[in-house]
C-alpha cells in the first residue's frame, strides 16, 4: 500500500477510536494490527516489547479510572482505556513497521508533497540513528580516559551529544549541497511512486468498515 | 573546461565571543586556477585550506559561520558550472543509507531523466571501478572504498571543477594511488579542473601540474613553477626517512596488551582471525595494515568500544575482569577523530581537566608554558576546542591525553593534518613523556614521515592475521 496513505489512516483511525468508546472495536482494531504485525515477521524481542511496553500505561489508565469511579462503578471505561491503547500501538506499528523509511519518505516527497528540505533531511537524520548510540558510549568512555564518570543526568553528555548533533547537522547539509541538492529545487525520480486506487479502495473500504462497525455495535 | 578565479578574497571567521574578533582566515588573496589543470594546494596546518576549498565549493558563507567578502569566478562553457567537492573525512559524505540510492540522489538532483538514471550510476561506477559495491550499505564501507565512492558520485555528476579536501588523510596508499590515477584520467581526458588540498606532498609530483603554496596568514598563494616544485617534492621527500629497521620483540619481554585467541569481526568481514599476540610493555609499537584491515577496531576492542570474541588482557587484568572505571585508568586512546576526546569547551578548561586527574600533574605543569609554546597553542587557550583548525585539535588532543599519563596510551592516526613542523614537535613531545614515564604506546600511522625516532617494534595487520616485522616502509 502507498506508504503516505497508509500513515494517513492509520491517523484516522487513531482519531476516530478517541472519540468513541466501543471496546470490542479496538479490541478487533488491535487484532488487525497485529495479524499485520506478525506479517511482517518481526522478531520475538521486537515482538515481546511491543506487547509489554504498552501494559505500562495502559494498565496505569485503566487502574486510575477504576479507582476514580469505583462509586460509580464504570468497569466498562477501563476497559474501552486499556483497549484503547493496544489499537493505537498496534495500528501505529503496523504501518511503521511495513514500511521503509526510504520508502516513506520517497512517498512524502512525491505524494504529499512534503518540501525536499524536510524529506531528505529526515532520512539523513534517520541514517544517524546508530551513529547516536555509538556517540554516546564514545562520550562516556572519552570521560572515563579523562577520570571522569558521566551519568545519564549529567550535562556534559547532553552538551558532548548537541555538539555532536549541530556536526551532523552541518556536514549533512554540506554533503547534500555538494551532491546537488537545492532547497525546492525541481527534481526528477528514478522510482516514481504512485498512489494506485487499490490504495484507495483499501484506504476508504476500511474506513467505511470501521463506521459500518461502529455504528452497528452503538444500535446493539 | 573551467578556471577558478579569486578576487580579493577574505573569509572571516565568527569568534564565539563577541569581544575577540578573530583574525581572517583568507586576507585579500587573488589568483587564477587555469582551466584543465590539476593543482596541488599546500600549506601548513591551519592555513586555511579547507576553509578556501569550501568557499570555492560554493558551501561558504551559507554554511559555517564565516564572513566572505570579495568574489570567487568560475568562468565556464556551461551556463551553471558544477564544483564538487570530496572532503576529508569520508564519513560526512552522504544523505542516503547505500551507494547506488546516494548515486541516484545525486542524479535526481540535477534533474537526469529517470530511464537515464541506472545508466549513469552504472558508468560511473565502472569508472572508479566499484561496481561491486553498488548495493553496499555506506556505513559497512572502509574509509578507503567511501571515499572512491565519493569520487564515482563525482564522475556520475560531471563536475567541472573537482575539489579534494585531504582526501587521502585516513586512507591507505594503495586505495590513495588509485584514486589519484583516476584524478589524473578525469583532467586529462575530460579537462577537469582539480585541486587537491594537502599537506603531505609524498608521490604527487608525477600527478600534478602545478604547486601552490598558502602563507600561514592566508594572505598568499604561491605558485611553483615545475622545477621550483620539483625542489619542494624532494626536499618534503628527503625529511621524510621511510626506509627504516627495527627490532623484533624479544620472547621474554613484559606485556602490556595480550590478544589470547581474540577474533574481530565487523558485519559479515572477519578483520582478525583467532589470534594470540602480545604488545611489550614500555614499548612504542606502530601497527600499520592497509586500510580496512582493523586496525582501528583492534585499538577500539582494546578500550572496550567495539565487541570481540576472545579475551584480551591489560595490564595483566582479562578486559572482562575489569572493572569499567579502572580499565580506563590504565589503558586510554587519542581517537581518530579529535572532537571525539574533547569534553568541555575552551582549551584551558581541557587541559585543566587533565591536569586535574593527571597521574603526574607536577612533571606537566612545569612543561605546559614551553609545551604550548611549542605546538603554537599558547595563544588559542581562551579558545573554544570546536572552534580550532584540524590540525590545532589534533596537537590538543595529543597532548591532553599525554598529560593523563596513562600506562597504556593508544593512539589511532594521531598525525593526520599536522605539517612537517608540528609533526616533528609532536613526536618530540610523545617521546619525552614516553620516555619519562615508560609507557606502553600502540600507534596506528599511514603517516611513517618523522616517527623514525619514536618506533621500537612495527606491528603488521594483514590477511587476518598479526605478525611483527623489522622493515617500516
Amino acid at each position: 500500500m502507498n506508504p503516505t496513505l497508509k500513515f494517513v489512516l492509520a491517523v484516522l483511525i487513531a482519531l476516530e477510536i478517541s472519540f468513541t468508546s466501543s471496546w470490542t472495536v479496538n479490541v478487533i482494531l488491535a487484532v488487525i494490527g497485529l495479524v499485520i504485525i506478525l506479517a511482517a515477521r518481526p522478531g520475538w524481542k521486537r515482538l515481546l516489547s511491543l506487547i509489554f511496553w504498552p501494559l505500562i500505561p495502559a494498565v496505569a489508565l485503566a487502574v486510575a479510572i477504576l479507582m476514580q469511579s469505583r462509586s460509580t462503578g464504570n468497569t466498562q471505561f477501563a476497559i474501552v482505556l486499556f483497549t484503547r491503547i493496544y489499537a493505537y500501538v498496534f495500528i501505529g506499528s503496523a504501518a511503521t513497521l511495513t514500511t521503509p523509511i526510504y520508502e516513506l519518505v520517497m512517498s512524502l516527497e512525491q505524494n504529499a508533497h512534503v518540501p525536499t528540505k524536510f524529506a531528505y533531511g529526515f532520512l539523513g537524520g534517520f541514517n544517524l540513528m546508530p551513529k547516536i548510540v555509538t556517540e554516546v558510549k564514545t562520550i562516556r568512555v572519552a570521560a572515563l580516559m579523562r577520570g571522569e564518570t558521566l551519568h545519564f543526568w549529567s550535562p556534559q553528555l547532553y552538551f558532548k551529544a548537541i555538539i555532536a548533533a549541530l556536526r551532523w547537522s552541518e556536514n549533512l547539509a554540506e554533503a547534500m549541497t555538494s551532491h546537488g541538492f537545492v532547497e525546492d529545487a525541481p527534481r526528477t525520480h528514478r522510482v516514481t511512486v504512485r498512489i494506485r486506487s487499490r490504495d484507495w479502495i483499501i484506504a476508504i473500504g476500511s474506513l467505511i468498515l470501521l463506521q459500518g462497525l461502529l455504528f452497528g455495535l452503538h444500535l446493539a | 573546461m573551467a578556471f577558478v578565479k579569486l578576487s580579493d578574497l577574505t573569509i572571516q571567521y565568527q569568534s564565539y565571543d563577541s569581544k575577540v574578533a578573530w583574525p581572517p582566515t583568507i586576507d585579500h588573496l587573488s589568483a587564477t586556477f587555469e582551466s584543465g589543470t590539476l593543482t596541488l594546494l599546500t600549506g601548513p596546518s591551519g592555513s586555511g585550506k579547507s576553509t578556501l576549498l569550501k568557499t570555492i565549493a560554493g558551501l561558504y558563507p551559507k554554511f559555517g559561520e564565516a564572513s566572505v567578502s570579495g568574489s570567487v569566478t568560475i568562468e565556464t562553457s556551461s551556463t551553471q558550472p558544477r564544483v564538487a567537492m570530496m572532503f576529508q573525512d569520508p564519513n560526512q559524505q552522504f544523505a542516503m543509507d547505500t551507494v547506488e540510492r546516494e548515486l541516484r540522489f545525486a542524479l535526481e538532483n540535477l534533474q537526469v531523466e529517470a530511464d537515464k538514471i541506472d545508466d549513469q550510476v552504472q558508468a560511473a561506477l565502472d569508472y572508479v571501478g566499484i561496481s561491486n559495491l553498488r548495493h553496499r550499505q555506506l556505513n559497512n564501507l572502509s574509509g578507503g572504498e567511501k571515499q572512491k565512492v565519493a569520487l564515482a558520485i563525482i564522475v556520475a555528476m560531471d563536475s567541472e571543477v573537482i575539489l579534494l579536501d585531504e582526501p587521502f588523510a585516513s586512507i591507505d596508499p594503495a586505495a590513495r594511488q588509485t584514486l589519484l590515477i583516476k584524478l589524473r584520467q578525469l583532467n586529462q581526458e575530460a579537462h577537469k579542473t582539480v585541486i587537491i588540498a594537502d599537506h603531505d606532498l609524498l608521490n604527487y609530483e608525477p600527478y600534478v601540474d602545478g604547486l601552490v603554496r598558502l602563507s600561514d596568514d592566508g594572505h598568499q598563494l604561491r605558485f611553483f613553477d615545475r622545477d621550483a616544485a620539483h625542489d619542494v617534492f624532494e626536499a618534503f621527500k628527503n625529511s621524510a626517512q621511510l626506509d627504516i629497521s627495527v627490532t623484533l620483540p624479544q620472547p621474554n619481554e613484559p606485556t602490556a596488551v595480550t590478544l589470547n585467541q581474540t577474533s574481530l569481526i565487523a558485519g559479515d568481514r572477519t578483520l582478525l582471525k583467532p589470534t594470540s599476540f602480545t604488545f611489550p610493555e614500555h614499548r612504542v609499537i606502530l601497527l600499520t595494515g592497509i586500510n580496512g584491515s582493523g586496525k582501528s577496531t583492534l585499538l577500539r576492542a582494546i578500550t572496550n568500544l567495539s565487541n570481540y570474541i576472545g579475551d584480551i588482557t591489560v595490564a595483566g587484568v582479562s578486559t572482562s575482569r575489569f572493572h569499567k572505571n579502572q580499565r580506563y585508568q590504565q589503558v586510554g586512546l587519542v581517537f581518530q577523530e579529535a572532537d571525539d576526546q574533547f569534553l568541555n569547551v575552551t582549551v584551558a578548561e581541557e587541559l585543566a581537566l587533565s591536569l586535574k586527574h593527571s597521574r603526574h600533574p607536577e612533571y606537566f605543569q612545569a612543561r605546559l608554558d614551553d609545551d604550548l609554546n611549542n605546538l603554537g597553542l599558547a595563544d588559542l587557550r581562551e579558545h573554544v576546542v570546536y572552534s580550532l583548525s584540524g590540525g590545532q585539535k589534533k596537537k590538543l588532543q595529543i597532548l591532553i591525553m599525554l598529560i593523563m599519563a596513562t600506562p597504556i596510551l593508544l593512539l589511532d592516526e594521531p598525525f593526520t593534518g599536522l605539517d612537517l613542523q608540528s609533526l616533528n614537535t609532536v613526536v618530540a613531545l610523545v617521546k619525552d613523556v614516553q620516555q619519562a614515564f615508560k609507557l606502553t604506546l600502540i600507534m596506528i600511522s599511514h603517516q611513517l614521515q618523522g616517527l623514525a625516532p619514536l618506533i621500537d617494534y612495527h606491528a603488521v595487520l594483514a590477511n587476518q592475521t598479526l605478525t611483527y616485522v623489522e622493515a617500516i616502509r
